[in-house]
Parts: structure tokens; sequence; C-alpha cells
């Protein structure tokens, strides 16, 4: 059986669809053979994946990892993903949140950037860890419900990249937090939009407009402010003018615009 | 003269301590009878053996928490190893090592860290080098 080849290894059993690019979802729980998942090194899956069984990672994955067997992270592999998994094994780059519902363990050469739910945690040493750990009762309570979080969570960055828009708000208190914090604090907040991941992406189309308001005040600043323009524009660096009223790149526009107008 | 005296035994003393530090350094250790409340700056290495701790420690060299003790502090130091049951914020400018039986609950910073499995850790972890930290 070639290793990398087969996304499930339980071919013989059950005929698979032709369709092997996703693994099985529909696998009848009361199997008793194990359906084992490898991705191997040069494999990328972007999404979110559902596994019943264990799965392995050598390669890339971007979005939500779901398995409820065991979880191997390679050396090589690169997650951007939340997992959740029972034993989750980490030697290579994780960024996401982790949930195990039995043991995580990272090993020397791993590295998790990410809030963690678990019941065993392994660190060793040499690892590189970064974020909020919940163990024992406090991590197996809420996990269900942190469970649906990190899958809103994640979406956001993967499909588009407003991180800075939305975190902004919500972990504005610690600043590495805002990666790790996002996952577990903000459900509240994120809970409205959370049912529909689609709301969330409605809210990254408002900012777009929330923009344009935001650019008419300054404009508007510019048409009041012309008299300094004005003085300034007999003086030859423009430059100066718009460093000076500017706080930021927007401001430097303003002054621009404004001089084509006087010119 | 006395001054004189005095003034080559502070610098002896200092050669000691110069001198500890090559060889062993100074360890202050709290036994299973032992309590501690308060705030403690120390050179050496700290151990808490059974004991009980209360407050602000910011030792220059190692801490040791073994089984069975408890503390509640504030706690800074090179090395921290960790066996009992600890509360509050933790900062290890080198290495934390969480033993099998321990209990760690609140904010960690460590340079490396290694938990053992069957330790128990609640809060947030935090590594890397420490300009990193405030940045």
């Amino acid at each position: 059986m070639s290793e990398w080849a087969t996304l499930s290894s339980t071919q013989a059993r059950r005929p698979i669809p032709a369709s092997a690019d996703e693994p099985p979802t529909s696998r009848p729980a009361d199997s008793n053979q194990h359906n084992s998942v490898t991705l191997g090194p040069r494999d990328r899956v972007i999404g979110q994946i559902y596994i019943e069984g264990d799965l392995r990672v050598s390669g890339t994955v971007e979005g939500e990892v779901e398995v409820t067997g065991d979880v191997a992270i390679d050396d090589l592999a690169k997650v951007k993903a939340s997992v959740t998994g029972r034993d989750i094994s980490i030697s290579g780059q994780v960024v996401g949140a982790v949930i195990a519902r039995k043991r995580l363990e990272v090993t020397r050469s791993g590295s998790l950037i990410g809030d963690v739910r678990v019941a065993r945690l392994t660190i060793q040493d040499g690892a590189t860890f970064s974020g909020k750990v919940s163990m024992g009762a406090a991590a197996e309570a809420p996990a269900k419900g942190a469970e649906t979080k990190p899958v809103v969570v994640e979406p956001k960055p993967v499909a588009v990249e407003p991180k800075p828009v939305t975190p902004e708000p919500q972990a504005v208190a610690k600043p590495t937090a805002s990666i790790v914090a996002t996952p577990m604090p903000p459900p509240p907040a994120v809970k409205a939009p959370t049912v529909p991941p689609p709301v969330a992406k409605a809210a990254i189309v408002p900012p777009a407009a929330a923009k344009a308001p935001m650019a008419p005040p300054p404009a508007a600043k510019a048409a009041i402010v012309p008299p300094p323009a004005a003085k300034a524009a007999a003086v030859p660096p423009p430059a100066t003018v718009g460093r000076s009223d500017g706080k930021g790149g927007k401001a430097r526009n303003q002054p621009k615009k404004g001089k084509p107008k006087r010119r | 003269m006395d001054t004189q005296q005095a003034v080559a035994e502070g610098t002896h003393t200092d050669g000691q301590s110069d001198s500890k530090r090559d060889g062993q350094q100074q360890k202050f250790t709290l036994g299973p009878n032992d309590s501690l409340e308060g705030k403690l700056t120390y050179g050496g290495h700290m151990a808490v053996d059974g004991g009980h701790a209360e407050g602000e420690f910011r030792v220059g060299g190692n801490m040791d928490i073994g089984n069975g003790s408890v503390v509640k502090a504030l706690i800074e130091a090179s090395n921290v190893t960790i066996k009992g049951v600890v509360e509050g914020k933790l900062t290890a400018r080198d290495k934390l090592t969480l033993g099998k039986a321990a209990k760690m609950n609140g904010d960690v910073q460590a340079r490396r860290l290694q938990i053992e499995d069957g330790a128990s850790l609640n809060g947030y972890v935090r590594m890397g080098d420490f300009e990193q930290h405030p940045g």
C-alpha cells in the first residue's frame, strides 16, 4: 500500500468513490476497522476536514481539522488550522486552536501557537509554544462551545485577510493575544455572526463601506484647512505639509488633492 | 584602624560571595514546616521543599518548588522547576519545567518550556526571547 497515494487506508473494506480527494465522511461508526488518513509532504488541504479515524499530516493544511481519532503532525508539516482530535502529537508547525480530548504532545521540533484545551499536555524541551492552556475541568466544560468558535474564526483568515479589521476591537488587550485570544474570548462577540459565516463576510464588506465615510471627513478637513495648504503652496515643499498635517498615509493624499484644485 | 579592618572584611565577604557564584551558589530552602509570606529578592537559588510560600519572589538563580509545596506568588527566576502547586504569574528567564505532579495556575513566560505528562497547567503561555515580550 503506497503510503502517500491514498487518503484512506481502508480501501479494501470499503469501495471508495471516484472522488477520492475528500475523505469519506459517511463512514459508519460501527465499523471496527480503523480509518487512517495521511497527507503527504506535498499535499495541501485548504478548508475543512472531518475524519473519522486518524490523521497524519506532513504537508500543508489550512482551515479546520476535526478528527475523531489521533492526529500526528510531522516535522515538515505546516498547519494553520484549528485542530480537534483525541491524541494529538505535534512535531511540525501549527498555528491555531488545538483541542485534544485526551492528550496533546508537542515534541522538541514542534511549534504551536494558539490556544489549547486538553486533558493532558506534554511539551518537550526545545518545543515552542504560545497560547492559553486550559486543562482539566476548565477544559472540558466549555470545550463544546469552543469547538464551534474556532470554526468561525478560522475561515475568515483563510478566505480573506481581514484580521486587522475584526480582531482589533476584540483583542486589543494583548498584542500577541490577538492570534491567540481570538478563538476563545471573543466567542460572545463572534457568536452573533457565528451561525451564518456569510454574515462574517458581510462584516468584511462594511469596513470598506465604512472606509468611504472615513475618508470624507479628512477630505472635508482638507477643504477646511486650505488656508495653511495654500500658504504651503507658496512654499515649494508640499510633502512637508502632508507630513505635518498627516497622521498617516491618508492625510498625504488630501493635500495632494487640494493642490490640483488650486492649480 | 577599625574602619580599615571593617572595609577589609567587607571586601573579603564580597570575595566570598563571588567564590560562591563560581562554585556553589547560595541556596535558600523552605522546609516542610516553614512558611514565607512577603516579597523576596534573592541572588542565589531558592527551593520550596514542602513548605508554603506566598508573595513575590525574584530570584537570581534557580527556583525549585518541590512535591507537596504550595506557592502563591509572582515568581521570577532563571530556571524554574515545579513539582508542587503554584498559583500566580511566573517568569523563567531560562527554562521552566513542570513535573508530573505539578499544578500550575497562572500565566507563564519562559524561554524554554518542558511539561511532563501528568502536569496540569492553566493560563497563558508565552515563550521566546524577552525582547519580544514588550514589543
